[in-house]
Formats: C-alpha cells, structure tokens, sequence
C-alpha cells in the first residue's frame, strides 16, 4: 500500500469502527490483515484504543456492590480473600450456577430432614405398634390357656382335698375302735367294683366314703340303693350319689341298723326301690 | 496514566493469568475495569438493574471466553470494551428490555429519570461531558449515538441522515478530538 493509499486508508475512519467493534468480521480480518504488514496502520489502531480506554476510565461509573457479589457466586468463585487456595483447584462450570440469595434453600433443607425424620419415625412408630400387638396377643392367648391350667389345677386341688378329707375319715374310723369296716367285693353284674361301708359298733350309725369306693357311673335314670342284710332279708339304707359328687364331703350318713349280717350294693331307679334288683348287685360283702 | 491506577499487574500478566483461568485474576480484573466498563453499559442502558445484569454478562463470558481473546489483534480492554457493548446493544434490543420500559409506572418515572441522571453530577465525569460538549455539534451527535446510544455507524447515518463515509469520518475526527484531549 503505497504511503498516499495509506494515509486516505486511516482517514477514511474504518480503523475507528474497527476498535469500536462495528465491523463485520471479513472487513476486521482485512484490517487485521493490514495492521499486521504496516506499523502505522498499527500505531495508529493503538492509539485509537488508548484513547477509548482513557475516555471509559474517565466515564467510569461505580456499579453496586451487589454486582461483584453476584458475579462470583455466579460462577462458582468464593468472594473471600483466600483466592491462594481457590486458585490451586478453580472452581468455575461453564453452566451458569444457580444461586438463591435468600435463605430458603436452607429451610428447604431443614424441612426435608425433618420430613425424612418424621417418615423414619412413623414407620418405627407402626414397626413397634405391630410387634407389641403381636406379644399383647401372645400374652392374651398366654393368659387363656395360663387360666385353663389354674382351672385345671384347682380342679386337681379340689379333688385332692376331697380325697385327703375322705382318707383322714377312714384313718380316723380305723384307728377307732367303735368303726367296723365291712368290705364289700364285686359280684358277677360288677367283677371289678368294691366298696367299704363303715359301721358304728355303738349308735349302729352306717356311713359310706366316696374315697373309699370304686364303682362305675350309673345312667342319669340310675342310682346307687345301700342294702343291709338282716336274718336273709333285705333292708334298704338309702340311696347315694356317684363317686363325681359335686358335694364336697367325701363321708355320707346312711340310714341307722341294729343288726346286718351282711351289706349289699345295686342299682335301682332314681330314688330307690323297696326291694333290690339282683341282677344289678355290685358289691356285697358280709360283717 | 488512570488507565491502570488500579492495577497490580501489568496487561500481558493479567491476559496471563485470564487465559490459565486462575479465579485470583477475576477479582483483579473486576477492580481494575469493572467501572469503566458499567460506565460504557450504563450509559447505553439507563436502566440501573438491567445495566447491573449486563455489567455481570460481561465478566461472565470475558471468564470464559477468555481464550478467545488475542493479544497480536489489540488491547484487552478494547476486547472487553466490545464484549460490554455487544452485551449491552443485544440487551437493548431484547424483550427483556421492552418490558422493562413498559413496566415502569408513572409513579416511578420521577425517581427513575432522576436516578438515570445521576452520572450527570459524577464529577469525574464532568470534565469529559465538558469536552464532549465542546465538539462541534455535528461531531458530538455522531459521537452520542455511537458511543452513548450503542448505535453502529450505519444506523448512526440512517439515523443523521448522512452518507455512510461522513459518518465515520466523523468519528474519526470526535476519536481524534479525545486522543488531543488525553496527550
């Protein structure tokens, strides 16, 4: 470019436009290009610059601090002064960093824990409600069949005393002298049946002991007839229960009889009858 | 000179520093500039929050287009300078900004004509409006559009009414104007 060229190219402005960035980018290449082979194409553009740059700097106006504050957060780089250690390992993303500036992305946080919280803990809540509702049924059932065994149990008991009280009686008897124990066998009706009738040698009183006796259970209809013997001819003591009487007194008094030979056992219709069965004697068994 | 009475470090160290993203040199950049370039955006924006978010624009992408930038093609603050005002005239144009002006509620407008016209009162500012008033008028409607309004020389012309090669001759002769005024 001849120096006449050179001096219209300057003047004609487009160096200016060219600072001031309002080129295409083909006519800035151009410029670029011109720049790069004449020192005074290039002086020139410098001092273009300059004076730009001095007129910005005397034009300045102070943004807001808010701006700066912004501007780092934005990109990630912490505002304090420790920028040694920042700058070992930059923290910068090319994605623009969202950042709340209120404090509600903490209170968010806080809420989510306590929601968490509070979901881990009703469903331990529910975990425990259901196991203790398991043991309490466990326990209901426990109870159940713990009452049956005590039901069972007293039953026992009440038996056993039953039993002790009608042995003590017996002990008692034989001890006495005045008791006589007549021991009554099974007959052919009843082989396996036997029974004890005591007899008071004194008042001639007659009791029988429901301890002291083994005979199978009569129907409902049937009952027990206490015979005694005398000279041949039967005579009836009355009637009694069957061995699982809800009485508790294991002793019954009979009727009273001067003199027996003997005492027998049958079974008769409920209340007794005036003359034995024969065919249905169970035990018998001579003084 | 001002240019650089801020600075701890010397241009190629700062385009140095830019380009190995050391974030240390942000903060050095922001010191040293971001006045200058908020009085070039605020000046083509008057809107102080929209100005303020453009302001941000501009040093995001000077971070991350900080390669782009080559030393051999001229100054980095001419570099960043045209960063400020693309940024700004693309705001200007933008909807955002539309609806900004819309929204501005008559109320407001007191306040907010009085706060555009707060850099009037900038002392450090009085001396160059004082020069700018001091070019011809052709020059300094040229030099307004341009510079204060973000227009490009073509619509400066269409705007003036002028051939396209008085329009930059103009600006050549206010830009000369500046440069005497600085020696």
């Amino acid at each position: 470019m001849s120096v006449e060229n050179l001096k219209a190219y300057i003047e004609s402005g487009v160096l200016e436009l060219y600072v001031l960035g309002d080129l295409s980018p083909e006519e800035a290449l151009q410029v670029e290009e011109i720049a790069s082979q004449n020192p005074e194409v290039r002086d020139e553009i410098a001092a273009i610059e300059l004076a730009m740059e001095n007129y910005a700097m005397q034009n300045a106006v102070e943004p807001s601090a808010d701006v700066e504050k912004k501007l780092f957060e934005k990109l990630g780089i912490r505002a304090d002064d420790d920028l040694e250690t920042t700058s070992a390992t930059p923290q910068y993303s090319d994605e623009p960093r969202i950042v709340r500036l209120d404090n509600s992305d903490g209170k968010i946080r806080t809420l989510r824990f306590a929601l968490v919280a509070c979901v881990a803990l009703l469903v331990v809540s529910t975990a425990a409600l259901f196991i203790t509702y398991n043991k309490l049924n466990d326990a209901h059932d426990q109870i159940a069949s713990l009452n049956l065994d005590k039901q069972k149990f007293a039953g026992v008991v009440s038996q056993l005393e039953f039993e002790n009280k009608g042995l003590d009686n017996m002990v008692a008897m034989a001890d006495s002298k005045e008791w006589a124990t007549i021991r009554m066998a099974g007959q052919p009706f009843s082989p396996n049946s036997k029974m004890n009738v005591y007899w008071n040698k004194k008042d001639k009183s007659v009791l029988i002991n429901y301890v002291a006796m083994d005979l199978p259970k009569t129907d409902a209809q049937h009952e027990y007839q206490l015979w005694a013997m005398v000279n041949g001819k039967p005579v009836s003591l009355g009637v009694f229960g069957k061995t699982d009487s809800t009485t508790n007194e294991a002793l019954q008094k009979m009727q009273t009889i001067q003199e027996a030979q003997a005492f027998a056992v049958t079974i008769e219709p409920m209340g007794g009858s005036v003359n034995p069965t024969m065919e249905k004697l169970s035990v018998m068994g001579g003084v | 000179m001002t240019a650089l009475k801020k600075s701890s470090l010397t241009e190629p160290e700062l385009v140095l520093a830019l380009q190995s993203k050391d974030p240390a040199v942000l903060k050095t950049l922001y010191s040293m500039y971001s006045s200058a370039l908020y009085g070039v955006i605020s000046r083509i924006i008057t809107h102080t929050e929209l100005a303020e978010d453009v302001l941000q624009e501009t040093f995001v992408k000077i971070w991350q287009s900080a390669g782009h930038y080559d030393n051999t093609k001229g100054r980095l603050f001419t570099w960043m300078m045209n960063i400020a005002r693309n940024l700004s005239i693309d705001k200007l144009r933008s909807k955002d900004f539309k609806n900004s002006l819309k929204n501005q509620d008559i109320e407001n407008n007191v306040s907010f004509v009085d706060e555009q016209n707060k850099v009037t009162f900038n002392p450090d500012v009085l001396g160059v409006k004082q020069l700018v008033e001091n070019l011809k008028p052709d020059l300094q409607a040229v030099l307004n559009l341009v510079y204060y309004k973000g227009y490009t020389h073509v619509e400066a012309a269409e705007k003036l009414d002028l051939p396209l090669g008085t329009v930059k001759t103009r600006i050549r002769l206010a830009i000369i104007e500046l440069r005497r005024s600085f020696n």
